[in-house]
């Protein structure tokens, strides 16, 4: 056997791979709840390409047998239930799993030197992952597939100038139709999933050359034994592997309930509207987005001008990007930094989650109201930061980890 | 650590009961998909009432012997009643219908709309609400109307059994012709019907608790050993 592993070292280096990437690769020791969902979004990605490889085996991208032929998964293919029920499913979850990722990113200040690329990458798949969610949710050619993705695309249709032409670009027709749900396919199943594929492993990359932050937002780099091991660090595997492994279990176990016992999640993963097929000259009665995009939505909706509300749910997802240079602050671990940031990050949490209810929800004058103030703390979170995070008030931070569990 | 997992798990378990409440003035209704007698009578009445201008155009005949237990025998003597090019309809086709769409619009206003997943769209309960709403209005092309579904086309297609309803001046529904059943039984036969065609919407629900229940046995075991082993490989972790 080692023979063999040898023989495939000279022309492979396998062995240094997986040192370098997992036995010794060194991790802080004092990861908490919120470092399960890193793996845990690799795990969702791959079970979506997965059940979606099995999915396309018996889905038809065309406008008259698109509907039926999900129902023909459904009903006929064998387990083929269970397998539509996981990728839709797996869809809302990726979108738990990556927007709480996202926030621990915040809240221990891992989008700071020297991890801002990494943020990037994390950046650009989120707007990858949108784009892919959005696209998918056009296949199934029910209603709300149907007069989302037309909504949705006629916002290109506010830019000045080119607005309406790029709209008619992207739908392939005037209105969505089979060319649209053709071309949606292709992006859905290749295009997007490629370049996913592609940024995660850049993200990844980069993640190994700086190594991983942590909850107490120390360099663990900077405090290394004689040989040139992280006092703080511990083996990648086995410990983060054994401990991922249990991650994944508790986290299986409630992404399994949700298949088996609420697949619908109530109309929040599956909407009522999209057991209709699509209608073109039925608009359904409200038409939202899956509860994923809503907190954007209600942004877009809450600017009175059709451009101004595009722009402003563009600037919601760009402002993001920014991270790294509009907090200005050395400290990265919420848990030494002042009481301004505590505020600030649970102001925007606050406001997200505000807005993501208010987004599912018809308009009414409270909520439009509601929706404005939301998406005025949502900014204010960015704009109060760069001002406040400068001179911040921080706590002193200490030389190593520390073990709260 | 494992208190904050603890929580975490319950919380997300016990999310859905807040979304067991429907909305408005819908009438509850007790499926159960384990009752095969009544899912059974639920076909025959669909079959003998609904199939001439409804399809079921996603389900197929043939599923009726493992999921309902009703014989090939009986559904080619009773369920199927179209043929297909002078030959009776084939037991793996779907559940379709011979009416002339051009001639039924021109009667009803509207092609009558497939039934395979109305209890998904708009759920059982809206069903059984609309099949015991309807009330005598001569205005009507039909003679009937709707109190769920105002004005809508369809004629009061079971009134032989429910008889005919009227409105009085407090809104109520009061019986004004008697039919073959008293109200009981016609909410039992509605009750068999909405439960097949809650079936027929989502036939995957027949085997999906039972396996479910399996699996969520398994992963608690699971997730139990794998905390057992990631405990044992941190002790030596200060």
């Amino acid at each position: 056997m080692s023979k063999f592993i040898a023989w495939i070292d000279e022309r492979l280096p396998v062995t240094k791979f997986v040192k370098n990437h997992l036995s010794e690769y060194y991790a802080p020791k004092n990861f908490n709840f919120f470092y399960f969902f890193g793996s845990l979004a690799l795990f969702v990605f791959i079970l979506q390409i997965i059940t979606g490889i099995f999915l396309t085996i018996n889905y038809k991208p065309d406008a008259a047998s698109a509907f039926a032929s999900v129902e023909y998964i459904m009903r006929d293919v064998e387990w083929g239930w269970l397998i539509r029920y996981m990728h839709s499913t797996g869809a809302s979850f990726f979108f738990i799993v990556v927007y709480l990722h996202m926030l621990r990113a915040l809240m221990y200040g891992s989008y700071k030197k020297p991890r801002e690329l990494l943020w990037l990458f994390g950046m650009f798949i989120f707007v990858l992952l949108m784009a892919e969610a959005f696209m998918g949710y056009l296949l199934p050619w029910g209603q709300m597939s149907y007069w989302g993705a037309q909504v949705i695309i006629s916002l290109f249709g506010a830019i000045p100038l080119i607005g309406e032409s790029l709209a008619l670009w992207i739908r392939g027709d005037y209105v969505i139709s089979d060319a649209t749900l053709n071309r949606f396919f292709a992006f859905h199943v290749i295009a997007l999933p490629l370049l996913l594929f592609a940024v995660i492993y850049l993200h990844i990359a980069a993640l190994h050359t700086v190594g991983s932050n942590n909850p107490d937002g120390i360099e663990i780099k900077a405090n290394k034994n004689k040989d040139g091991v992280p006092v703080d660090g511990i083996p990648f595997h086995p410990y983060y592997t054994v401990k991922d492994i249990f991650g994944l279990a508790v986290f299986l176990t409630i992404f399994m309930f949700v298949v088996f016992f609420l697949p619908e999640f109530g109309g929040f993963f599956l909407e009522k509207d999209n057991f209709v097929p699509a209608d073109p000259l039925k608009t359904p009665e409200h038409i939202v987005p899956v509860w994923y995009f809503t907190p954007f939505y209600a942004i877009l909706r809450a600017v009175p001008d059709k451009l101004g509300g595009v722009i402003a749910m563009g600037l919601a997802i760009f402002v993001l990007f920014l991270m790294p240079w509009l907090d200005r602050c050395k400290v990265k671990s919420i848990r030494y930094r002042s009481i301004s940031y505590k505020i600030l990050l649970a102001a925007f949490i606050i406001s997200f989650i505000g807005l993501g209810y208010i987004g599912m929800k018809a308009p009414t004058p409270t909520l439009t109201v509601l929706g404005r103030l939301f998406t005025i703390v949502y900014f204010g979170f960015f704009v109060l930061l760069y001002f406040t995070s400068k001179n911040e008030k921080t706590k002193p931070v200490p030389d190593r980890v520390t073990m709260h569990d | 650590m494992i208190k904050k997992y603890a929580v975490f798990t319950v919380l997300l378990l016990f999310s859905h009961l807040s979304y067991g409440a429907s909305g408005g003035d819908l009438k509850p209704v007790a499926i159960d998909l384990g009752n095969k007698a009544s899912l059974q009578r639920g076909a025959q009445i669909y079959f003998n009432n609904c199939s001439g201008c409804h399809t079921l155009q996603y389900h197929r005949y043939s599923k009726f012997v493992n999921d309902l237990g009703i014989s090939e025998d009986m559904i080619k003597s009773n369920l199927i009643l179209t043929t297909n090019k002078g030959e009776k309809t084939k037991l793996g086709s779907t559940i379709i219908n011979s009416i002339n769409h051009d001639s039924i619009k021109e009667v009803f206003g509207v092609v009558p709309p497939d039934l395979t997943l109305t209890a998904r769209s708009r759920g059982s309960e809206w069903i059984y609400t609309f099949l015991t709403s309807f009330y005598e209005d001569e205005t009507r092309p039909m003679g009937v109307n709707n109190i769920l579904y105002p004005n809508v086309n369809m004629p009061h297609v079971l009134w032989y059994k429910e008889g005919l309803k009227k409105l009085d001046e407090n809104n109520q529904l009061i019986l004004k012709v008697k039919g073959q059943l008293n109200q009981k039984e016609y909410e039992q036969e509605i009750t068999d019907l909405v439960n097949f065609l809650t079936y027929v919407a989502e036939p995957a629900q027949l085997e999906r608790y039972s396996i479910g229940f399996w699996v969520m046995l398994f992963l608690v075991f699971f997730a139990f050993i794998t905390y057992l082993l990631k405990i044992e490989y941190w002790r030596d972790i200060k």
